[in-house]
């Protein structure tokens, strides 16, 4: 990555979120990992006191979002940045343990940008992330400013 | 109304009839026997009235006998004596007559006797009078003319037809007064019982109109009732309805949370499993190492003695682990699916069911080949369905048929259909192992199998595919004995209707 891309991961069982933070790491990705166990503090990090998204303005965010957590729904975060100037830009990846078809239909049409579904066979489930930490260490993440 | 008080009605109402034909009976039977009497009273008086008649008929005869033989005594003429001849003819048959017509009365016959005595006697002397009056002795028969006035014998016929007469009069008034009698009898007895009929027919009309009303009004609220039970049906339905989303959103929820932890004890069950071969490489490099030294570099010397045998335990444990796990990670995502199923909405789509068997079979045929089985599509009604349910319910049967074939014996594999008062009914035979009758519920089950357990399998194709024909209006059901073959036959409605569940989300 040419610029410090900062990976938010909102992740609300710690197991799991240990286990992505691991392979990602494995996968030879060092950028900083912020993490939050529920959608209150993330949204908060994310969008700042005033709820505007100008705290994030300039940086580069990578988004990895739980749609299963105990105060709301990542589907109601997802739409929320995606509505928003600064973060709109900003990519999100989808990564939880739902299958279902109309629930990967409605987050891609929400604006998500890779749905991934966490398989329960480890073997699996470390490979899809490191293969996720070797797409993250490729991509262009542009600021989140317009 | 309690039945009591209605069997008491009915009993009421049979008295009632009863009553009404016994006094209609009485009152045909008085009628009879009143109408004879009057008859016969009738039949008493018009007697009376005859013998009246023929008594009155007896003097006039004398009389004429009497005036007819003076006129010939008088003139001596030969009419005189031809009407006297007459009269006395008619005399003694008018007697006769009376004296049968008077039998029955004691008292009549004593008159009649000496009336016959007397009339005899007149008889004798007209028939003198006549004789000497031939004889050409008038004097002497006017002399017996005479000794006759004094002897008064005309007298006594007179008197006795008189008091006959009115010993008669006085039947005849005693007849009358009876015949009146019995005619009034006879018209008070109609007159009642037809007004006790006609009062038994009001109270039989009053009751039937009440329980015409008890019957009306019993209607009525049998209707209320039936609008109520719909009401009820319709609600309870929605209960269930509400019931049966909850569990399947239950099911739902609860196999997808059930996930998430997995996740982790699969993940650090893993993670755990490389620390253990790490752990145990340095073991095995420390104890490769000489005594003081530093361990070996090389970390795959190998473990010797307790240190092997806790590694082997080590990998053993998790090893379980990990297998039970992925056991239960499948049970899980079976849920999942089987849920999703229950959710799916279906299509309705026109399904030429005969080329559409042939699709799902040529997609089994690698299978089919395998397993030495023959596929027989016999014709088959088209339906109107959901495709992506249909293919799932029909290739999971003959994934079934063909997977549970006899061993080492070629399979045959027949589908056939047919329809039935609306319905499409189809039956998938073969001649494979066959399923013990006592386990034909048992493997509808989720998670249930029978026979022997040399296939994998989680117990879910025939879970899930009853639970979709049911879904699909149908209904579903297996006969078969053990090493004797399966058929497995699917009754689904030909058209689409509406109360297919589909509506219901």
């Amino acid at each position: 990555m040419t610029q410090p891309v900062s990976i938010i991961m909102i992740e609300d069982d710690e197991g799991h979120a240990r286990l992505i933070e691991r392979n990602i790491r494995r996968s030879g990705v060092n950028n900083e990992i912020i993490s939050f166990q529920n959608g209150t503090d993330a949204m908060q990090h994310l969008f700042g006191a005033d709820g505007s998204g100008l705290v994030q303005k300039g940086n580069a965010l990578l988004i990895l979002l739980d749609l299963n957590l105990p105060d709301m729904t990542g589907i109601d975060i997802l739409k929320q940045i995606k509505e928003n100037k600064y973060l709109k830009a900003s990519p999100v990846v989808v990564l939880t343990t739902t299958d279902d078809s109309q629930e990967i239909k409605r987050c891609y049409e929400l604006g998500c940008n890779v749905y991934i579904t966490k398989p329960v066979n480890y073997e699996s489930f470390a490979n899809a992330i490191r293969q996720l930490g070797l797409f993250f260490s490729v991509i262009q993440v542009p600021p989140a400013a317009t | 109304m309690t039945a009591d008080a209605q069997r008491r009605r009915t009993v009421v109402q049979i008295l009632l009839l009863s009553a009404g034909l016994l006094v209609l009976t009485v009152i045909s039977a008085g009628s009879v026997y009143l109408v004879n009497k009057a008859r016969d009273d009738a039949k008493w008086v018009v007697h009376t009235l005859e013998v009246e008649n023929q008594l009155n008929t007896l003097l006039l005869e004398i009389r004429r006998a009497e005036s007819g033989a003076r006129g010939y005594l008088l003139t001596g003429e030969d009419n005189f004596k031809a009407d006297h001849e007459k009269a006395v003819a008619a005399i003694v048959p008018a007697l006769d007559r009376i004296t049968r017509l008077t039998g029955d009365n004691p008292a009549q016959r004593d008159s009649i006797e000496k009336l016959s005595a007397a009339i005899e006697t007149r008889l004798g002397q007209f028939g003198q009078e006549l004789e000497f009056v031939r004889q050409g002795q008038p004097d002497k028969a006017i002399a017996l003319v005479r000794e006759a006035a004094a002897a008064n014998t005309t007298a006594t016929i007179g008197t006795v037809a008189g008091s006959m007469i009115q010993e008669e009069e006085r039947l005849f008034r005693l007849r009358t007064v009876n015949a009146d009698r019995s005619q009034t009898f006879a018209a008070s007895m109609t007159g009642i019982g037809s007004g006790l009929v006609v009062l038994f027919a009001l109270i039989s009309i009053w009751l039937v109109r009440r329980s015409a009303r008890a019957r009306d009004n019993a209607e009525v609220r049998l209707r209320d009732s039936n609008v109520n039970l719909e009401a009820i049906v319709d609600r309870r339905t929605a209960d269930l309805r509400e019931a049966n989303d909850e569990i399947q959103r239950f099911a739902y929820i609860v196999s997808h949370d059930l996930r998430s932890p997995l996740v982790n004890i699969m993940g650090f069950t893993s993670e755990l499993e490389e620390l253990g071969k790490d752990i145990f490489r340095r073991i095995g490099g420390l104890a490769g190492a000489p005594v003081g030294g530093p361990p070996a570099e090389i970390a795959d010397m190998p473990l010797d003695g307790p240190d092997k045998q806790l590694s082997a335990d080590f990998s053993e444990a998790l090893g379980f682990i990990k297998s039970s796990i992925a056991r239960m990670d499948r049970l899980i995502s079976a849920i999942l699916n089987l849920t999703r199923e229950g959710r799916r909405e279906f299509q309705p789509e026109n399904i030429e069911t005969r080329e559409f068997i042939e699709g799902i079979v040529a997609s089994l045929a690698h299978q089919a080949a395998e397993a030495q089985a023959e596929i027989h599509i016999e014709p088959l009604p088209n339906i109107v369905s959901d495709r992506l349910a249909l293919e799932q319910i029909f290739s999971n049967l003959i994934d079934n048929a063909i997977k549970y074939l006899k061993n080492g014996v070629p399979g045959t594999i027949r589908i056939r259909g047919r329809t039935k008062l609306g319905y499409a009914i189809f039956e998938i035979s073969d001649n494979g192992r066959g399923i013990d009758p006592k386990d034909h519920q048992r493997i509808f089950d989720l998670f249930r199998r029978a026979g022997t357990q040399d296939k994998p399998g989680q117990g879910i194709g025939l879970a899930h595919v009853r639970a979709l024909v049911r879904r699909l209006g149908g209904t579903m059901s297996v006969s078969s004995e053990l090493n004797a073959g399966s058929t497995f036959t699917i009754t689904l409605p030909i058209n689409w209707n509406a109360s297919n569940r589909n509506a219901d989300k």
